[in-house]
């Protein structure tokens, strides 16, 4: 028996040390590279690679696993070996096993030797490794020829023998018998020339679905000798949307009530296919009369596909707030409310966004957008210089509104240093080159290659060869010590650009996603190669992934989600409507304010919050808006301005916005923007930037004092509409109403804050306060009321 | 199979207790505790959520440890392991430095004269002496011990969640464990004077960090923002205001159907609970410990700190973490005793009283409140202090250091091997587990890692550490630890 009680990191090392004969380091490598498993973000916590897991479901429920269900279907079964009689380890034996879930990430091919030290490499990716670990290590009691049952693989899955992963398979079931057999064979690695598994289909590969429907889906595997086998039983399935669309082990769909659409990612072997299902709601929806632009024409399109009705288009009001806080990042102005509210212009929408698009607050909003996703984090009080830097060329660039492809080109390729070229700062920050490929991929191409660094990308066709070929356009990035320290000059190193894969050895060039770039010379920097390719009009990746991630700013849901996670196996929720939009960008010659003004200037867009019964579900097809909370920088702006105080921040000039802010500095001497999920500039991802709700946060707005020193602000709007007999409490509800809200109060809305405002005060030993004073505190509780509404802290 | 372990445990029980530091056991007993976790774990990872794991824990007969709490009492900058728990009188006089030697109630276990208030009630708890990670800076060192980050190259920020908020968060998205039914007003996560500098929530985001008390609780003004208000006046105003704003919010309910509205109301009503039940007010108030019981933790910020720790987990806290630092430190007030900070030796001195104290009421208060199975009680820092004693020339005068230039003796830093204090947690107490060579600057007995080190944590507030993943910024399932198991000695053993 195992010594498995001990500590076990040591032993276990030394124990792979002596198998494997790796050195010490390489084992950590090793470990790191199983563990990697990339999956699309969708709860935020899992346990375990939760598709390749199956039968559990069967446990659960009780329901019978792999045998006897009536609906399966297996013509051709899959008892049937691609070539007769003798089983084959990788086409017939892996399969099996991935299917029993013992090669996920949790188990067998666990980092570090897999669960109890069994060994399997992840998803069956690497069947010459598994079977080396199967047949040979472990003294050879994990299988006996001689007597097949007795060996430990069987009666470990079986449960026979304690097991740590359960029963994973029947020994009354098809699998078993397969097993057994392939055993009792002597554990055959099978002919060298087998039919090598050449693609995947899955059928049907899309169809109307109706609302709470099953139905069967078959996965199909062709191999090399064109022959076909029927792998439902033994493929993998996954929805992305299971609220919509759930799916058993078998292959067995069932549609829910919600409308809309989903897919079934399908996996067997390495390879992927995909089934789209649309669940119309059935209601009868009147086309659209006349779509303002692209969007709309494909939106409602689609809407009308899946008969849920679209809300109204929304007041003035909303519209202004809305547009405001998603171009600007602030709320609008009283004065800005007051003349919205009362022009007859029939194109004050277009005119206000064109207005928003042309101010600085546009620029400094996404400029807060895309320094964070570029890392312009300080390390170290040094790097100020930097920061601001960096931030100023962002800014610059957005205010010019130069194209998105030049703003690219200039940061993949910079050369010099932080103060002769800004984006070079981008280098200070990302200095390992597959760091570098890995950030340029998730957030220009919208491709995550996290885990082809290590194995086989387990959602896509992308292998360890082109994880290396893309990290071989930074192979030539120089740096050299600059007198200023932390800040390295960067430049082009002469030379053939090349990477080597890790796993084969093999040095690799440069090459794009397998596009082939062509022989790049020892003179040239392979990374204008990249830009080249990045912003070439056929590039499929670059122009989709700018605008999903704009359409995500304005929609809250991006058409792909999550928004920089775009395969074949995650389709978009409108197709048609993301090939538009990349059409017109690419045509607009990457103009990221016209992509701005054709989302907002959309009818889509300006639809109401509002729901009723036959949209209320829909979270993708964007029948009506959906409300997002303020993200931490621009609530606190929101609540300065409605307040009247300011925030100051260090190095910059008094009344910096929040929203202005060049690096994450300020989330330390700011707890606000802490608590309410300011990023810290540490992940390419968006997601870094947390927007729910906590309980801190809550404490904060109750108590910290920083909000009662807002309200309390000297010259604060509590103090100045308490002190000027002028105003009635009638006009300062209205003022606080647009200054909060952009609209008026309506009368039940004004009667109660009027009330509130009446009421007497006593201070704290009970005497009654004088008029002016009571009012000032009413008019505080009355502003904090309005910074704790919904309203208020949503952008709707 | 029930009966047999009866019969372990008898065997137990009869077995004479060992003189010296056991090595690993096949404790049958111990196995299939390990095994029934896996089992759920594994079921749990099937079923595809969380939820399902924990409503399988909730059903097994280990629901019981979901209360369960961890008080973490940090030593930042790192312990003289020799100095302390793991003394080496044979080695030179270049290692061995000036303190002498004491029994402990355990028999064959020694400590430095430094500690004889806990060597008087060392039957209480258990000290590893073979500890060691692989990192040498403060912060990487911390985020090994803390998030299991094998990086042995310091970082700004940590990585990995530390297990703090790892336990926070698993315990706070636990839909069928007890949340739903937690009316606990106290947050789950408490630090008092918290280590937070080199490690935290990382992608598990800000709201998994501890709900902070800072400053020095043995001071009369001592207060904890943010906590049961006592002023009437203030009380009415705020109720007035949540008031407002439910009326106003009642009046455009535009957002009735989107959950995250809800959890506004829900969080807003929670830290109203913090901010005005009188029982929250209670349990940080330490003017509700009678004198005795405050004067044996030491009236110093350390003893008062410990006295809140075990105040707050007895009244509700699941994870506690409290730093000893500051000026009871020494002159750099931490425990980072290079030759250029402090006089190790005088530095060492000068803050055992307070610390023996402390550490001593702690366990003692933990056994006769009977806490002594929820509770688990861990003491340590991020590494030991270097077995070879250097002289350089200090930097500053003030308590435990000589003025400047003057060379005196100190100890750098040691991640090779080092010494913690286990106590609570259904340990079985008085064991010394593990050992280092004679000069105590390698492990060569019993072996222990940080992924060890977590596991054990993880493993008495009931999280299987070897199966639950995390998604980390990239989507990635991360392991919460990627190496190690929990130290069977260190396993409940009740």
């Amino acid at each position: 028996m195992r010594d498995d009680l001990s500590c076990r990191g040591p032993l276990l090392r030394a124990a792979l040390r002596r198998v494997v004969g790796l050195l010490p380091m390489t084992i950590r490598l090793l470990k790191i590279r199983l563990s990697t498993i990339a999956r699309s973000r969708g709860l935020g916590l899992m346990i375990g690679l939760l598709v390749t897991a199956p039968g559990l479901a069967g446990d659960v429920t009780g329901q019978p696993e792999f045998q006897g269900q009536p609906e399966r279907p297996s013509p051709v079964g899959p008892s049937e070996q691609i070539d007769g009689d003798t089983p084959h380890f990788t086409n017939d034996i892996v399969p099996i096993l991935t299917k029993a879930g013992c090669n996920t990430g949790v188990c067998h091919a666990k980092a570090g030797g897999g669960q109890n030290g069994f060994q399997l490499s992840l998803l069956g990716f690497e069947p010459d490794e598994d079977y080396d670990h199967l047949v040979r290590e472990g003294r050879g009691r994990r299988l006996s020829p001689a007597a097949p049952d007795q060996s430990l693989l069987l009666l470990k899955a079986t449960g026979r023998r304690p097991h740590g992963g359960g029963v994973r398979i029947e020994p009354d079931s098809i699998h078993y018998r397969q097993l057994h057999d392939w055993i009792a064979a002597g554990a055959p690695r099978g002919a060298a020339d087998a039919p090598r598994l050449m693609s995947l289909e899955v059928q049907p590969p899309d169809e109307v679905l109706a609302k709470g429907a099953s139905r069967q889906i078959r996965a199909i595997a062709h191999y090399s000798n064109d022959s076909e086998r029927d792998v439902t039983s033994l493929a993998l399935y996954e929805s992305n949307q299971p609220a919509m669309l759930e799916t058993s082990d078998s292959g067995r769909i069932d549609a829910s009530d919600i409308p809309g659409k989903a897919a079934i990612m399908v996996r067997y072997q390495g390879h992927v296919a995909v089934y789209n299902a649309a669940i119309p709601a059935g209601a009868t929806v009147a086309p659209l009369a006349d779509p303002e632009n692209v969007v709309d024409r494909f939106l409602f399109a689609n809407l009308g596909k899946l008969g849920i009705p679209a809300a109204s288009v929304c007041n003035d009001a909303t519209f202004l707030r809305r547009a405001t806080l998603d171009i600007a990042g602030r709320l609008p102005t009283v004065a800005e409310a007051e003349s919205f509210l009362s022009s007859d212009d029939p194109e004050r929408r277009r005119k206000r966004i064109d207005a928003l698009l042309d101010s600085p607050d546009y620029a400094d909003f996404f400029a807060n957008k895309w320094t964070a996703l570029l890392k312009n984090r300080r390390d170290d009080r040094s790097d100020i210089t930097s920061n601001f830097a960096f931030h100023a060329w962002v800014r610059d660039s957005l205010l010019a509104n130069q194209p998105y492809d030049q703003i690219v080109r200039q940061l993949l390729a910079a050369t010099g240093t932080v103060i002769g070229n800004p984006p070079v700062a981008w280098y200070k920050r990302v200095k390992d080159p597959k760091q570098q490929i890995e950030d340029v991929a998730q957030l220009f191409l919208g491709v995550r290659m996290q885990c082809a660094q290590c194995h086989h990308h387990p959602f896509e066709r992308w292998s360890q060869d082109d994880y290396y070929s893309l990290a071989a356009f930074f192979s030539q990035v120089g740096r050299k010590p600059t007198a200023v320290r932390g800040e390295d000059l960067i430049f082009h190193e002469r030379g053939i650009a090349q990477t080597q894969n890790v796993k084969s050895g093999q040095w690799l060039r440069p090459a794009a996603l397998g596009t082939d770039v062509g022989e790049i010379p020892a003179g040239e920097d392979p990374r204008l190669r990249l830009a080249d390719w990045m912003s070439s009009a056929d590039n499929p990746f670059f122009a989709k992934a700018l605008v999903n991630r704009y359409w995500k700013h304005f929609f809250s849901i991006g058409l792909i989600e999550p928004e920089d996670d775009i395969r074949d196996t995650n389709p978009p929720t409108n197709p048609e409507l993301l090939q538009a939009l990349e059409q017109e960008f690419i045509a607009s010659g990457f103009d990221l304010k016209q992509l701005i003004r054709v989302i907002t200037t959309s009818r889509s867009y300006q639809l109401s919050s509002h729901t009723n019964e036959l949209n209320r579900s829909d979270r993708q097809n964007y029948s009506h808006h959906y409300p997002t909370r303020l993200q931490a920088e621009v609530l606190l702006d929101a609540i300065d301005q409605l307040t009247g105080a300011r925030t100051d921040f260090a190095n910059l000039p008094i009344g910096t916005r929040a929203v202005a802010l060049p690096d994450n500095s300020y989330n330390r001497s700011s707890p606000f923007l802490k608590v309410f999920g300011r990023p810290d500039s540490s992940s390419v991802c968006e997601c870094e930037r947390v927007q729910s709700a906590s309980l801190a946060q809550s404490l904060h707005l109750l108590s910290a004092s920083d909000i009662q020193n807002k309200l309390a602000f000297p010259g604060g709007r509590a103090e100045r509409l308490s002190q000027s007999d002028g105003v009635s409490p009638e006009n300062a509800v209205a003022e606080l109403y647009l200054a909060a809200f952009g609209r008026y109060p309506s009368p039940s809305e004004n009667d109660l804050a009027v009330h509130y405002l009446l009421e007497p005060r006593n201070d704290s030993d009970g005497k009654p306060l004088g008029t002016r004073e009571a009012r000032k505190q009413n008019l505080q509780d009355l502003i904090w009321a309005l910074i704790n509404t919904k309203e208020f802290m949503f952008n709707h | 199979m029930s009966r047999s372990i009866r019969q372990r445990r008898a065997e137990d029980a009869a077995a004479p207790s060992s003189t010296h530091c056991p090595g690993p056991s096949g404790d049958p007993l111990q196995r299939g505790t390990r095994r029934s976790f896996m089992r759920m774990g594994i079921a749990g990872f099937a079923s595809l959520s969380l939820p399902g794991m924990l409503r399988l824990r909730a059903a097994s007969p280990t629901a019981q440890q979901a209360k369960t709490a961890v008080i973490m009492v940090w030593q930042p900058g790192g312990c003289s392991h020799i100095d302390t728990y793991d003394p080496k009188p044979l080695a030179g006089t270049e290692y061995r430095g000036p303190f002498g030697r004491i029994a402990t109630k355990v028999p064959g276990m020694q400590f430095t004269e430094l500690l004889p208030r806990q060597a008087a009630i060392a039957d209480k708890f258990t000290v590893l002496r073979s500890m060691h990670q692989t990192a040498g800076g403060h912060p990487a060192g911390s985020m090994q011990l803390l998030s299991g980050d094998s990086d042995t190259r310091d970082k700004p920020k940590p990585r990995l969640p530390d297990w703090m908020s790892v336990a926070n968060y698993l315990r706070s998205n636990d839909p069928a464990g007890n949340d739903p039914e937690r009316r606990n007003p106290l947050p789950r996560y408490v630090g008092i004077n918290p280590p937070t500098q080199y490690n935290g929530p990382a992608y598990l985001g800000d709201a998994y960090s501890p709900f902070a008390v800072t400053g020095d609780p043995n001071s009369p003004d001592f207060v904890v923002p943010n906590i049961g208000l006592t002023d009437s006046h203030q009380v009415r105003r705020l109720n007035r205001r949540v008031d407002l704003r439910q009326k106003l919010d009642d009046l455009s309910r535009a957002f009735d159907e989107y959950g995250q509205a809800g959890t506004l109301d829900e969080f807003e009503s929670q830290a109203m609970a913090l901010l005005t039940n009188p029982e929250t007010k209670q349990a940080f108030d330490l003017s509700q410990e009678d004198d005795a019981t405050r004067d044996r933790y030491g009236r110093n910020t350390w003893g008062q700190q410990l006295l809140l720790a075990r105040r707050l987990v007895e009244a509700g806290v699941e994870v506690l973490t409290s730093s000893l630092r500051g000026p009871l430190c020494g002159r750099v007030q931490n425990w980072d005793d290079h030759a250029v900070n402090h006089h190790v030796f005088d530095a060492l001195r000068f803050r055992a009283a307070a610390y023996d104290q402390a550490v001593t009421a702690l366990i003692e208060d933990i056994h006769e409140r009977g806490l002594q199975d929820r509770v688990l009680v861990v003491v340590t820092g991020e590494f030991g202090r270097t077995p070879k004693i250097s002289h350089q020339p200090s930097t500053g005068a003030g308590n435990a250091s000589a003025p400047a230039g003057t060379q005196q003796p100190g100890r750098d830093h040691w991640p090779r091997a080092f010494s913690n204090l286990w106590a609570g947690g259904g340990i079985q107490p008085g064991q010394c587990i593990g050992a280092t060579d004679r000069r105590g600057e390698d492990v060569i007995e019993r072996h222990c890692g940080p992924g060890d080190f977590l596991a054990t944590l993880y493993h008495h507030l009931g999280i299987d550490a070897s199966n639950v993943f995390l998604e980390d910024f990239n989507g990635r399932p991360t392991p919460i630890v990627d190496h190690g198991r929990p130290i069977k000695e260190l396993m409940r053993s009740t």
